[in-house]
């Protein structure tokens, strides 16, 4: 079990018609999911969803209200608390500094359902607390005091006495809050690991979608007293749930970039840009954030840029590939232009598909749009009437200069 | 498996060598006991000591030796070493480093029961108020009040819930006695008052052997706690999530901690610092949180600070006996004091 998966998928923890909440006050309802056993579940949902009390439902810290849950084949209220301990472990988001304990001494603290009377520990639980501590990359802090650990580090040791019980199921609560870019990473990466190599369940709340997206086997949305979608990320998390899920009006998640972005207020003037093969997808964001509104074309609707570009509500006018870009295409395009402002060449390549949108510049000069240009001009792509950059910076003040 | 040079497993018992440490304190506890028994008003030297030991007979010197200073230098080693204990198991079950023994109102209980038999004994028409008569009536008091509080501990959802619930009976017991105490006549209060600051003096043979007995039973129960103790120090959460039943363990927890620190008031009086201060010394001397090591660390040192104390409230004005708690306290306050300001121990 602990070492290989399981051939057959079985279900490690199963919640049939569950109800969860506080005091016949319910916050989840009709909870009916199954979970199989090595999956990462990732639960999602904006803050007083109900994550916290579903893990804690399924942690037995609180009773459920209606409804059952099976651990394996055994319902989870039947379980006796030191047998359940040996099956689920549970890292929550209690701030607790024990004085005077080392990170190792701290890890043993999960070897408790399996010791003795007195918690005497053997060289077997040594070695299982040193497994703990390498499996979450912590074997050199085992000496350190616990209490002077960053939260990263904690994190991590938090995670690593969990895997000192040696359980099956692992709830988180939280797992990522308050740690940098770099814990963020490598704690999901350690969860995942666990995942795959050991078998273990886990069952998370978080709140990074783009994390979740790629990580997650399962995810479940927890919205207004339900789980409105459960299944792979990859079939449940697009930019309209996830819209939906965290009420975004300025934001959206990219299904296909597996990020989130943010929309400006489009309160300045409107900006064509011209872009391609990526680009333009630092320009948009920048654009985006300094409040213009944006167009671009013409793509190839499998450009980098367009994901982006929709992504954050620009105007894109762009073609399925296979063909050059058709009359239709290329007359859309030269309105969008028309009633842009300004216009942007995100040095975009001539050569390759997009060359005809070399003419589009030549348009928007002839159109009497200021021009901007990334592009050292010279030899026969020469446009005159361009007003050439070197950077963002100096974009952005010829920006204010010309259309202020 | 790991025999990689740089991962050493660490001793698990913190950094020190706990064997030794408690050979040092239990070496300086038998000598402060040692040192109580001979001095005083009568100062018995070593050798005489030994004889006495061996050899009653029917000197004066035997009788002081028998009947005063043995009985109140072991009071002060059992009523030391329980104190402690009682706090240490309340600061790690409640994870709080300002609760003490009396944080739930046993203290508060007694005091309040002491202050219907002595202050308002004429009006019951006890003539005589006996030492008997006031260790009955603080044990009734602490009882009363360690029987609320682990009636309350198996409702309440969490522990700070059943801290204030404590403190707040502690401040009811303390409103009705301070209206007996105003209402009281000046040298009944006096007498009272001295009371309040607990006096290691007095002890009959019966007493000490009751808090043998008794105390012992209740330690032997600490130490069986020590696991689950150990598991607590993540909070009830955690606790639970490890396989502790939490309901069963907190008022076992409660009780053991209320009936050491009852037993100890109702013989001894509300002795101040003892069992707040020592766990933290006893932490910071050992320096671990394992209560394994703790239990009968606190134990040991509480015994040899009592004993100390006593030593200075008996001999510092000596004939004129000082109030104990004030000497635990002024001299105990400023220990910690120094030991946090130079460990930098968070507690």
């Amino acid at each position: 079990m602990k070492n290989s998966r399981p051939s057959t998928q079985t279900a490690a923890l199963t919640c049939h018609n569950l109800v969860v909440g506080y005091a016949e006050k319910p916050v989840i309802s009709n909870i009916n999911i199954s979970v199989e056993t090595g999956q990462f579940i990732t639960l999602l949902g904006p803050n007083g969803a109900g994550k916290t009390t579903l893990l804690r439902t399924l942690s037995r810290h609180q009773p459920p209200l209606a409804g059952s849950i099976r651990v394996g084949e055994q319902p989870l209220e039947q379980l006796r608390q030191a047998d359940l301990a040996k099956i689920m472990a549970v890292v929550l988001t209690d701030k607790i500094t024990p004085p005077l304990f080392t990170a190792f001494q701290f890890v043993a603290l999960g070897r408790y359902p399996h010791t003795g009377f007195l918690g005497r520990l053997t060289d077997k639980d040594k070695d299982v607390v040193l497994t703990a501590l390498a499996a979450v990359h912590a074997d050199d802090l085992s000496h350190r005091d616990f209490a002077d650990l960053s939260d990263g580090e904690r994190q991590k040791v938090l995670v690593a006495r969990a895997l000192a019980q040696e359980p099956q199921i692992l709830l988180l609560d939280e797992p990522t809050a308050h740690l940098d870019l770099k814990h963020r990473l490598e704690v999901m990466a350690i969860l995942r690991n666990l995942c795959r190599d050991k078998g273990i369940t886990v069952i998370a709340s978080l709140h990074d979608v783009d994390i979740a997206a790629k990580v997650s086997d399962r995810v479940a949305l927890v919205k207004d007293g339900a789980i409105t979608s459960w299944g792979s990320p990859e079939q449940i998390l697009t930019s309209e749930t996830v819209a939906v899920l965290y009420d975004f009006r300025t934001a959206c998640f990219s299904h296909h970039l597996g990020s989130i972005e943010i929309r400006g207020e489009q309160y300045r003037g409107r900006v064509f840009v011209v872009a391609g093969m990526g680009k333009g997808a630092s320009i948009y964001r920048m654009l985006a954030k300094r409040g213009y509104g944006i167009s671009t074309g013409m793509l190839l609707s499998n450009d980098l840029d367009c994901y982006v570009a929709s992504g954050l509500g620009a105007k894109c006018v762009s073609q399925s590939p296979g063909s050059t870009f058709t009359e239709e295409t290329r007359t859309m395009a030269l309105s969008e232009m028309e009633a842009s402002d300004m216009v942007i060449e995100a040095n975009h390549h001539t050569n390759g598909p997009y060359q005809e949108n070399q003419d589009l510049i030549r348009r928007a000069v002839q159109m009497g749009k200021p021009v901007f240009s990334f592009r050292t001009a010279s030899g026969r792509n020469k446009i005159n009437g361009i007003i050439t950059v070197t950077d963002n910076s100096e974009l952005f003040t010829a920006m204010e200069v010309h259309c202020p | 498996m790991n025999q990689s040079p740089q991962v050493q497993p660490p001793i698990p018992y913190g950094q020190k060598h706990p064997l030794a440490l408690f050979v040092i304190l239990f070496l300086l506890m038998i000598s402060m006991v040692a040192v109580n028994i001979c001095t005083g008003s009568v100062t018995i030297s070593l050798s005489e000591l030994f004889h006495l030991i061996l050899r009653p007979d029917t000197t004066t010197e035997s009788f002081i030796l028998w009947k005063i200073r043995f009985p109140r230098a072991l009071a002060a080693v059992l009523c030391g070493g329980y104190l402690a204990v009682s706090g240490l198991l309340l600061q790690v079950y409640f994870r709080n480093p300002v609760v003490g023994p009396f944080i739930l109102g046993i203290s508060s209980g007694a005091t309040l029961m002491v202050s219907l038999v002595m202050l308002t004994s004429l009006t019951f028409q006890l003539r005589i108020i006996t030492p008997f008569t006031v260790t009955l009536a603080a044990m009734a008091g602490a009882c009363i009040v360690m029987t609320i509080v682990v009636a309350i501990a198996s409702r309440v959802k969490n522990g700070i819930t059943l801290l204030i619930i404590g403190l707040m009976m502690g401040y009811l017991c303390s409103a009705v006695t301070s209206v007996l105490t105003a209402l009281a006549e000046e040298e009944q209060v006096k007498g009272f008052i001295l009371w309040q600051l607990g006096s290691f003096s007095g002890f009959k043979w019966d007493e000490i052997s009751l808090l043998l007995l008794v105390g012992s039973l209740l330690l032997t129960g600490v130490f069986l706690l020590a696991k689950p103790l150990n598991g607590f120090l993540l909070g009830e959460e955690y606790a639970k999530s490890m396989g502790i039943n939490i309901r069963f363990f907190r008022m076992l927890i409660l009780f053991l901690a209320c009936a050491l620190a009852g037993m100890v008031t109702a013989m001894a009086g509300p002795v101040a610092f003892i069992g707040l201060a020592i766990p933290h010394m006893a932490r910071m001397i050992f320096s671990t949180s394992d209560n394994r090591i703790l239990i009968p660390g606190s134990f040991f040192l509480g015994a040899l600070v009592a004993s100390g104390c006593d030593f200075i409230a008996r001999s510092l004005l000596s004939p004129v006996e000082l109030p104990l708690s004030a000497i635990t306290a002024f001299f105990g306050a400023p220990v910690v004091i120094c030991l946090l300001m130079k460990r930098r121990v968070k507690l």
